[in-house]
Order: C-alpha cells, then structure tokens, then sequence
C-alpha cells in the first residue's frame, strides 16, 4: 500500500495533464535537447581529432577530458555559478538562475561523455575508412565525416548517452537554476522538491516520464541502428 | 613515352632498420607494371609512399615532370593518385555511392556520376550485385568494386595492392581479367603482387624490390 497509494495518485496526476508537472516535463525536454544540440557537434569534433591525430598536449587534454567525466555535476554547477553570479566575470549577462543556466550546465556535463564515446568509435573504425576516403579524393574534412559517418552508431550511441546524463541530471540544474516553479523547475530538480516535501505522487509521477523518456529514447536509438548495431 | 612519375633517392625506414633506399624509380605514361618483391621487402610500402599514406624522404620527386614535394604529399595529388588496399575497404552504404565517392569529392555534376558508375558496373561485371550492401559482397566481389570504383575517377596512376590476394578461383580469374582491361586501356597502373598468375600476365614492365632497390626487370610493352 505504501507503494500503491502514491503511485495510483501519480496516474492521476499525469492523466490530468497536472500544469506544474507539464511545465516540469517541458522545461526538461527542451533544455536536454537544445545543450544536446549545440554541444554534440564541436565534441564529436574533438573526439574525432583526439582519436586520429597527434598534437602536443593531446595525451593531457584526453586526460583531462577524461576526469571531467567523473566530475561531480553539482561540482560543475557550482564552477557555472560562480561565473555566472552577479560578482562573476559573466556575471553582465545575468543568466544565473535561468534556462540558459541550465543549458551551459548540461552543455558541459553532457560534453566529456560526447568525447569520450567518439574517440572509443573512432578508435574501433577501420584504418582503411579514413585511408580509402583520401585515396578516392576526399579532403580532410570530408574524410573525417566519412569515417563518422561509418562509425554513425557510435556516435549515435555517444549522443543518447549525452542526453540520458543531462535529462536525469539534478545537482547543476539545482544550483545554477535555481528550482523556480515555471521557469527553471525541470523533472529531476521537482522529484528532489516534492519527495523531500512528501509528495511521493508527484515525485513517482515524474520519475515515470523520466523513465518513459530514458527508455523511449533508448527504443529510438536501437531502431535507427537496426541490425548494424549489433554487428 | 615520357615519365609521369619520377622519384630519386628514396628513402623510408622502420625504426632502426632501412626498408627502402631507392636510387631512381620512373613509371612512365600509360604504362603497366607489375611491382614484385618477397614479402616484407616494401611493395605495400612503395604503394603507400607514392599515394601519401606514409611519410618518406626523397630526393626529387616529379609528377608530369613538375617537381614537387613528397612530403607532405600534395593535396592535388591525391585526384590524379589512388592506391587500392590488399584487402579493399567498402563504405557500408551502398554499391552505387562506393562507385560515385570520388566523383563526388571532385564535384563531377550528378548526371555524369550516373554515367560513369553505370560504366563501372558495367565495366567490372557487376549488374546482378547493383543492390547488394556492400558488407554481404566476397573478397573477389569487395576487389572488383574496389578497382571500378578506382578506375570510374580516371586518374593519371593506379596503385593495386596485391589484388588477387587470398581470392578463390572465380574471384583470382575476374580479377586478372580486369588487370588485363586496364593494361588494354593503357591506364598507367602498378600492382604489387606474388601471385604467379598474376606475375605470368603478359605487356607489364616487371620491377622488382629486392634489399630496399626496384630494379626494371624487363619491360615486354
């Protein structure tokens, strides 16, 4: 009963179309999906010249790229907001406690994870995709896309990954969001409000999208990779 | 005939070991080679200098009797320049965007890309493989598209990687056969091979790699 109640009144609340659950969703979906966005094509960028280039300082910067993926997220909201406060050096802008916020924030979270994944795809390609698209004529660029693009459910799979990490993600988007109901509550920051008022309902509620959402995208990604991706 | 390629003082080295120490190699317009050697003794190497997929020291080295550097390779080398790998790589998307991938890369217009891969097919022998994806193609099959979709961009030298390398008999004799075309067309085309089938093939000059020096063995144009 202690499980059915709330969850029986979680229904409810979604079969309403409950505003203040909505706002949450939405705020949710289309922060992760904006930061996704613009953050996936310069990390995949990276990833792909960490993969197959050699530079000075390469080794440190993967390092480093590395150990942000085990950075804490509040930690990385904290870094955003003092860049962000008032007395901060982007402090002018006055983004604190905003969507933009957030978006920064999942920006940054969401980049390691991009990265890292990439050079692991680009890693596992086939020496010969990059060597055949120059030897047929094509420009480094062209190459590179190439080769991407044969490694495309790698990427994909760096891309859902990304945006699994940001849309559940609740340390930074408490911090640098500030939790204000209709502007910057999103699902995760609501679940850490309502549970900690008592409010499983709504707390089950929103960690039912959440789930719907992780695993809908999930269903996505293995339908455009189809059999290729478990080859 | 005059040279289209020509490179003196060669070298290439494998950590401590000299791999090549070419004093002078020439291959000439329109000609066709075949570039034998013991295994290990640089062939692939030799390829890979010459389409600048590895770095080496040289000399002079002169394409159409411009000279130019070796390294870095020159971009617009790699138009007139394609090497085909031993064991040829097939972008997992379709037969037809294989074939058109260097058209592309040059801007070739679309009608003439459609053109010039309905000949490749054509000309490999490939019409009941239009539809196949490439990852379900043979060995013999991934090598025919491979050197249509090499020859489809007209380029001023073919590189052949040992084209008939583990091939059965069906793969080994379309393969030969189409060696044979290239050579009739007067391509200018060098294939490395120790397949003697493939050395057995008559009208190719014969170079040989041997302690790191090609010597022209005999030319039978």
């Amino acid at each position: 009963m202690y499980l059915l109640e709330p969850t029986h009144r979680a229904f409810e609340l979604l079969f309403a179309g409950d505003p203040r659950l909505l706002q949450a969703i939405w705020l949710s979906t289309w922060t992760s999906v904006v930061a996704i966005a613009l953050i996936a094509p310069p990390s995949v960028a990276l990833g792909f010249l960490l993969a197959k280039r050699r530079f000075p300082g390469q080794r440190a910067l993967f390092v480093l790229v590395q150990a942000l993926l085990s950075f804490p997220t509040v930690v990385i909201g904290l870094l955003i907001y003092l860049l962000l406060s008032r007395r901060g050096p982007m402090g002018a802008l006055e983004l604190l406690f905003t969507p933009t916020a957030i978006i920064f924030g999942y920006m940054m979270i969401a980049l390691p994870i991009l990265v890292v994944f990439t050079v692991s795809a680009v890693q596992g390609a086939d020496p010969r995709v990059y060597e055949t698209a120059r030897c047929l004529g094509a420009g480094r660029v062209r190459a590179a896309w190439t080769t991407l693009w044969e490694v495309r459910f790698g990427v994909l799979a760096a891309v859902v990954n990304g945006f699994g990490r940001v849309v559940s993600e609740v340390g930074c988007a408490i911090m640098v969001g500030g939790n204000i109901e209709g502007l910057t509550r999103n699902i995760p920051t609501a679940i850490a409000l309502e549970t900690s008022k008592g409010d499983f309902a709504q707390g089950v509620a929103l960690g039912m999208v959440l789930m719907s959402v992780a695993l809908g995208v999930n269903i996505a990604l293995a339908a455009l990779q189809g059999k290729g991706g478990l080859r | 005939m005059s040279a289209l390629l020509a490179v003196s003082r060669l070298e290439k080295d494998f950590g401590a070991r000299a791999l090549l120490r070419i004093d002078r190699l020439e291959i000439e317009q329109g000609g066709a080679y075949l570039l034998t050697g013991a295994n290990g003794s640089g062939k692939t190497t030799l390829l890979r200098i010459l389409s600048g997929l590895e770095p080496a020291r040289a000399g002079e080295f002169r394409f159409r009797e411009q000279a130019l550097a070796l390294m870095p390779y020159p971009e617009r080398l790699r138009r007139e320049v394609v090497y085909v790998h031993q064991h040829p790589y097939l972008f997992q998307t379709s037969l037809r965007h294989n074939l058109e991938y260097g058209l592309r890369c040059r801007g070739v217009p679309a009608a003439e890309r459609a053109r010039r891969v309905a000949e490749a097919i054509a000309w490999a022998g490939m019409e009941a493989l239009r539809a196949a994806p490439p990852a379900k193609l043979s060995g013999g099959e991934k090598q025919r598209v491979a050197l249509a979709r090499a020859r489809a961009l007209e380029p001023e030298l073919l590189l052949l990687d040992e084209p008939t390398a583990n091939l059965d008999e069906d793969g080994r004799r379309r393969t030969l056969a189409l060696l044979e075309r290239l050579r009739d067309e007067r391509r200018t085309v060098v294939v490395a091979c120790h397949d003697a089938e493939v050395i057995a093939l008559e009208g190719f000059a014969r170079l040989h790699l041997a302690d790191g020096e090609v010597a022209l063995a005999a030319t039978e144009r």
